[in-house]
């Protein structure tokens, strides 16, 4: 990439570049957890959640669909997996430790407010952070399966793959009998009873305790531990290592693999192990993603809710942002898990017309400045993006207005304001807002086209 | 010509035996043999459909030979993976340029050195020591080829904005970035005008010396085909038909009613 001179043969602080960045997402987490959110509320809070799980689906399944260019539209599921696989770790050995599912949570594992004098950590979040580890592991290892089939099978095929496996996975959840809520019921239930789950699924006093997951009803009562600390540490993480990745020999194998496969054969890349490499470190991060999800207050885990629809949405981010793109996946599912709160208001979209407007102004002085050869490609390319993301924010202040006037519910059109987004981009800008590059990266405004 | 390292060097670089590759009915190489000594640097003609490429693809693994042995510096590599015959020392072009067109010229040719780089994807993560030497090293190589190559400055641009003649010369930059024994050239020279193959002709013997690597190259140009190869193998519908100097061959007749047809056919060349 552009940069890549900046870490050359020069760089020798080691440790120093190795770990800074790491305790700077911590410090930023903590910091937003503790002085920011006292600022946000509520609800804006609980908004900054879903963008942070958002994110990570979406740069997790750019690992997949981005640079090795399979085409996986199966991601929600190992979510799925992920949410299911820490939900039943917490709740069910918050029974049997604390006698109960509620939280045994620190300051940085709560999202009420006044609870100053609490520790900042407590027995039960070593619980949750070991769900977290343990629940993208079990997604991971089911990445493992779906990936193998990817050897073999190509584009059309191998989506049909993931998507099934999303399918089988929400069947199986369904089957499941109701949740335990007394004590004695964690204690009492078997611990093996595999023929007994399928044959009465609703038996619930035979059905094994890892079998006892809602069913159709919903995992209900998870301990909510979820907080802004968990979810921006994992967001931060997430991104970290996607772009260590990226930079790295083994995002470049990655990268190469989708832009052609015999050639990055021929050139010394096992694409095979890379193809399921990469399955298996996005269903990892979308795994512990899922887990965040289920533990966020307010949710009640259920199968059909994490099925297509939802890996659908995550795809649409990635393929908005640019395939291949960590800063454009980021960004997309920033703006898309946004805009629905936003569509629910029409008059906050309608006041942000100023805003759109001035962008789009900006946007066009570079374009012409551009154009009369004062800047280069640089300011060609901001023009191009003011233009782009202003002239949309101006549509959808359009859109507000009409709303208004008219007393529609906008958020209830949200898909098919989807689709014509991504049917636009499609026309206009097939790779996405970004392309393969980063919004960093010198070749990007530079303006390489 | 080539006698003179011959001696030092323990067996042939290359060494093909009898190889055969039929798909469904059509029979596309008829037991093929060929001997490369290291530093050699020799050619492969034909007319087209003769197997030229195939015969690429059985060397590069991307075929699995139905019969037939293929040696590689001592190894054989009959059926393995592409992947892991590069590791073991071959490297190619393709005839109809196959570059990672997004990505930067440089990056091009990073990927190429991924073959040797052994630090573990948590090792990238973590960003070890051994990656950050590793990373560096890649860089530092990757920069000195693609000066070798004259383009230092297009490092940072995508590849498939680069000029014709430029793409083909990176191609050969990425296959010499996986450092390979012997390099398979498929027709470097296509679509390129004079001034350019006078150029890419230099170019090839200069790779051949600094690199030090036996090269086999498939070429239609006939004129830098017997200008630059001390020896050549002529296929024509999958079997060899001559194999000589660029003398010999040039007189040979089954070469040239190869190429000018017999009475039923005419081929251009």
């Amino acid at each position: 990439m552009a940069i890549s001179t900046a870490d050359g043969p020069t760089a020798s602080k080691g440790w120093l570049s190795r770990w800074v960045p790491v305790v700077l997402i911590i410090a930023a987490a903590v910091i937003a957890h503790t002085v920011l959110r006292q600022y946000m509320g509520a609800f804006v809070s609980k908004i900054v959640l879903d963008v942070g799980i958002n994110v990570v689906l979406a740069v997790s399944l750019t690992l997949v669909n981005g640079f090795t260019g399979q085409f996986s539209i199966g991601h929600a599921a190992f979510m799925a997996v992920g949410g299911y696989t820490a939900a039943s770790i917490t709740y069910y050995v918050s029974m049997v430790v604390f006698g109960g599912p509620e939280p045994v949570a620190g300051a940085l594992s709560t999202m009420i407010s006044g609870r100053e004098n609490v520790p900042l950590f407590a027995k039960g979040d070593a619980i949750f952070a070991g769900s977290l580890v343990v629940g993208g592991l079990a997604a991971a290892g089911c990445g493992f399966l779906v990936g193998l089939p990817s050897l073999r099978l190509k584009g059309d095929y191998l989506a049909i793959v993931t998507l099934g496996f999303g399918e089988i996975f929400r069947v199986l959840i369904q089957q499941t009998a109701d949740v335990a809520y007394y004590v004695e019921d964690v204690k009492d239930a078997p611990l093996v009873g595999v023929m007994q789950v399928f044959s009465s699924p609703r038996a619930e006093w035979e059905a094994p305790i890892w079998a006892r997951l809602g069913g159709p009803v919903g995992f209900t009562g998870i301990p909510t531990y979820n907080s802004l600390f968990w979810t921006l540490l994992v967001t931060g993480l997430t991104l970290l290592v996607a772009y260590r990745l990226k930079r790295s020999t083994h995002g470049r194998a990655m990268l190469s693999i989708r832009e052609d496969e015999v050639a990055s054969e021929s050139m010394g890349v096992n694409t095979t192990r890379y193809k399921v490499r990469a399955f298996v470190i996005a269903a990892f991060f979308a795994g512990v993603a899922g887990a965040l999800f289920a533990h966020t207050t307010g949710v009640t885990l259920k199968a059909n809710e994490l099925a297509f629809a939802k890996s659908f949405d995550i795809i649409i981010m990635v393929v908005l942002g640019g395939l291949g793109s960590i800063s454009g996946a980021s960004l997309a599912a920033v703006i898309l898990t946004m805009l629905p709160e936003l569509l629910r208001k029409p008059e906050q979209l309608v006041a942000m017309w100023p805003w759109a407007a001035g962008v789009v102004v900006v946007g066009v002085v570079c374009t012409l400045l551009a154009k009369n050869k004062i800047g280069g490609g640089a300011v060609a390319r901001a023009g191009g993006l003011g233009m782009g993301l202003g002239g949309a924010a101006l549509v959808l202040a359009g859109l507000g207005a009409i709303a208004m006037r008219a007393g529609l519910d906008l958020s209830q059109y949200r898909m098919v304001l989807y689709a014509l987004a991504l049917i636009l981009m499609m026309i206009l800008r097939p790779s996405g807002i970004m392309g393969v590059r980063e919004l960093w990266e010198r070749a990007f405004w530079r303006g390489g086209r | 010509m080539a006698a003179k390292v011959r001696d030092d060097a323990g067996g042939p670089a290359l060494e093909v035996r009898g190889v055969s590759k039929s798909f469904g009915g059509l029979k596309a190489v008829q037991d093929f043999s060929l001997t490369l000594s290291r530093g050699d640097l020799k050619g492969l003609i034909g007319p087209n459909g003769a197997g030229k490429t195939t015969v690429f693809n059985l060397l590069t693994g991307v075929y699995r030979p139905d019969a037939g042995k293929i040696v590689l510096g001592g190894q054989e590599i009959g059926g393995i993976r592409p992947c892991f015959i590069a590791a073991r020392g071959m490297a190619r072009t393709f005839q109809n340029i196959r570059l990672f067109g997004e990505l930067p010229v440089v990056d091009n040719v990073k990927l190429a050195c991924h073959v040797r780089a052994e630090h573990s994807i948590a090792g990238a993560v973590l960003r070890s020591g051994l990656h950050r030497r590793e990373e560096a090293a890649i860089h530092e190589q990757a920069m000195s080829l693609l000066g070798v190559f004259q383009l230092r400055d297009r490092a940072h641009e995508q590849a498939k904005n680069l000029p014709y003649g430029e793409q083909r010369k990176l191609e050969i930059a990425r296959a010499l970035a996986t450092r390979p024994k012997v390099l398979l050239l498929d027709e470097p020279a296509a679509g390129m005008n004079s001034g350019e193959k006078v150029a890419l002709r230099d170019l090839i013997r200069r790779v051949r010396d600094m690199f030090d690597v036996t090269i086999l190259l498939i070429e239609h140009d006939m004129g830098l085909v017997m200008e630059i190869c001390e020896r050549i193998t002529v296929l024509d519908y999958g079997c060899i038909i001559a194999e000589g100097t660029p003398e010999e061959i040039q007189g040979n007749p089954k070469v040239i009613e190869a190429y000018l047809g017999g009475a039923e056919e005419i081929t251009g060349a």
